[in-house]
């Protein structure tokens, strides 16, 4: 099973993929409207609001457990 | 291709890792590299060839938990699912690692800095599906005004309390006898 290159997400279904086109290599949740991939700053400021309104993390624990997870994943290689 | 060095080597890594889930699981985190290295049948110094310290192996070994569980629940979770649903394939999830699970929860305080952090995100992918599902839920009108954070971590608090303490409840995985009990009465509390 692929997974998104820009968040981790397991892609398994059509819908899962940005612009159900399975041949991207990222998911629908980190692609913009016109079918582009989220800039760096983009994604983890969407990630690290997310935490907070899931988990309720203190904004600086949820930026570094975000960075964190960002390190790992092959789309943001170069921004570390 | 792989060489058969590498086949060997990423073998030998898998055990490894194995044997390190194994033992923590059994006896905490404070399980030794000397306890793995037996219990993998690999000499001590092996260990070290793989996983340059303690605690590059127990992040490692997280990192490969997280996964799991991300793609456990990713193939339970389906786009109409209830929450009924998906609260039993969270506990069905954790049962298949419980007590890794709950010698993870009761120790995260100990473990290293970046293994909070892996920690954190491991709660992510839940609460991701979790957000998913109450989403749909409130705009049906069918869930209490609350917010998410506090919907999400009274719901892993409820269960983190039952594992923690287990021996309170019954002899056997709490997760299993307490299951339904659990998903019934906590949606009852948050549901409208
Ligand atoms: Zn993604």
């Amino acid at each position: 099973m692929k997974t998104c290159i820009a968040c981790g997400m397991p892609m398994k279904k059509e819908s899962d993929f940005a612009m159900g086109d399975t041949s991207k290599e990222y998911c629908v949740y980190c692609a913009k409207a016109d079918g582009s991939m989220h800039s760096f700053e983009e994604k983890k400021q969407s990630l690290i609001n997310f935490t907070i309104k899931t988990q309720g993390l203190d904004e600086a624990v949820a930026e570094k457990a975000v960075e964190n997870m960002m390190r790992q994943l092959p789309a943001w290689k170069e921004c570390f | 291709m792989k060489t058969k060095r590498q086949i060997q080597k990423e073998a030998t890594r898998k055990i490894i890792l194995n044997a390190a889930y194994q033992m923590y699981a059994n006896e905490g985190f404070s399980a030794t590299t000397n306890q793995i290295a037996k219990a993998a049948n690999v000499s001590h110094g092996t260990i070290f060839v793989h996983f340059p310290t303690v605690d590059n192996l127990i992040i490692c070994l997280l990192e490969r938990f997280g996964s799991e569980i991300n793609e456990h629940l990713h193939l339970l979770s389906e786009k109409d699912e209830s929450l009924e649903t998906f609260l039993a394939a969270h506990i069905n999830v954790l049962i298949c690692y419980e007590d890794f699970y709950k010698r993870l929860i009761s120790e995260i305080n100990s473990l290293p800095q970046e293994a909070k952090y892996v920690f954190i995100n491991i709660q992510s992918v839940v609460s991701f599906h979790l957000n998913q599902v109450i989403e749909r839920e409130k705009e049906k009108m069918a869930i209490k005004e609350i917010p998410m954070h506090i919907i999400f971590n009274s719901w892993l608090g409820l269960i983190h309390y039952y594992l923690t303490n287990n021996y309170l409840f019954t002899a056997g995985s709490v997760l299993t006898d307490h299951k339904d009990e659990l998903i019934l009465n906590y949606i009852k509390l948050i549901r409208k």
